[in-house]
């Protein structure tokens, strides 16, 4: 009877638990990625690069490909410490995604649960062996 | 407690008289010093590059320790017929076990604290200051090791020692992948590879080298999540290891 709860308490806690809900880059609301920031980058905004070029239009954006830009007056700068298409794995990690310290603790204590109940069961087991 | 204590510090003398240990405590002390020595061909932030290189020379310190200290113990025990004597009367398998661990993750502590002193003062002889957040870095560091020492312990019960090393390495590679990054791995069976990576723990939470090497404040609440988290994750580790020890017939 309490090996059968035992291991449905397990399986609860394995199915809260299995959620690969984890990767910053999959699960971060859209201010931490800074998409509203109009030097983000990312394949969208070279799609739509490609399509004003096709229509003729100037774009402002298309520094990062243009290599006059890179060392001369119009060069584009990012400030320091900020979030940038550049900078964008430095602010993927845990320390700075506040977002993801809750599934951090979630983690944490389903492991520690789990582990109890490894222990429970392990030590049932040698006993009636 | 007691007989754990008592048996934690007989494996601290144990493993302080092997030779493999100061070795390894050597080359990172070797390492560290050998990136003091790299030339700044007068880029003003050298202090970055010393302290980034010099605390992911510390992790990698962090699991050769832990393999050099605990992936021998319990097959040497079982080779010379020690482990039988002392869980048959005085200890149980789960205060063997826990003996071996405390004992051995004393000497993974002191040997981190050694590499931590040691970075300072090599960033202290090439003229930079030392960051605040050094020692908490540190730290977690040790907590990551004393995770990858479960793991060995895990390991050394549940295969042969040969394997051991190579396992370990292979575990701590695929814990610094991201849930995306370990898809890739096999991108035909995401659903899968996304279970899998599931079961490892996330060694990122353990990494601030860049933050600290590019002078960022990290908020004190990140450390005691980040240390909540990998002693969790240890303690499954333990219990794992345990549930393996136990089921092991010594005979």
């Amino acid at each position: 009877m309490k090996l059968t709860a035992v291991i449905l308490i397990t399986a609860v806690l394995l199915s809260l638990a299995c959620k690969a809900d984890y990767d910053i880059k999959e699960v971060a609301p859209p201010e931490h990625l800074g998409l509203e920031h109009h030097h983000e980058h990312d394949e969208t905004d070279h799609e739509h690069e490609a399509e004003t070029v096709e229509l003729g239009s100037v774009h402002d954006e298309s520094h990062e490909h243009d290599v006059s830009e890179i060392s001369g007056s119009n060069r584009h700068v990012h400030d320091a410490g900020e979030r940038s298409h550049c900078t964008g794995w430095f602010f993927n990690q845990p320390w700075a995604a506040s977002f993801i310290w809750g599934k951090m603790v979630r983690d944490a204590v389903i492991l520690l649960v789990l582990s109890a109940v490894i222990l429970f069961v392990s030590g049932y087991r040698r006993k009636h062996q | 407690m007691k007989p754990v204590m008592t048996f934690a510090l007989m494996t601290l003398r144990n493993l302080l008289r092997r030779r493999t240990i100061w070795g390894i405590i050597i080359v990172i002390l070797i390492a560290l010093f050998g990136i003091g020595q790299i030339p700044s061909y007068g880029v003003s932030i050298e202090g970055r590059f010393i302290l980034d290189f010099g605390l992911f020379g510390l992790e990698i310190g962090a699991l050769l320790l832990a393999i050099g200290l605990a992936s021998n113990i319990y097959p040497r025990d079982r080779e010379q017929k020690t482990v039988m004597p002392i869980i048959a009367v005085p200890l149980s398998r789960g205060q063997y076990l826990m003996g071996r661990f405390v004992g051995a993750s004393i000497v993974e502590a002191a040997a981190m604290l050694m590499g931590c002193i040691g970075l300072m003062i090599i960033l202290l002889m090439n003229g930079h200051a030392i960051p605040v957040d050094m020692l908490p870095a540190t730290g977690l560091l040790l907590v990551e090791g004393w995770f990858l020492l479960a793991v060995v312990f895990f390991f050394s019960f549940w295969t042969s020692p040969p394997l051991n090393a190579p396992l370990t390495v292979l575990l701590f590679i695929v814990s610094q992948m991201s849930v995306s990054g370990f898809i890739k791995l096999f991108p035909q069976a995401p659903g899968l590879m996304r279970t899998l990576r599931l079961l490892l723990p996330h060694m990122d939470v353990f990494h601030i080298k860049d933050p600290i090497a590019h002078g960022m404040d990290i908020p004190g609440l990140y450390f005691l999540l980040a240390i909540f988290y990998g002693l969790a994750y240890m303690a499954f580790m333990l219990s794992v290891a345990l549930a393996v020890f136990r089921s092991r017939d010594l005979k």
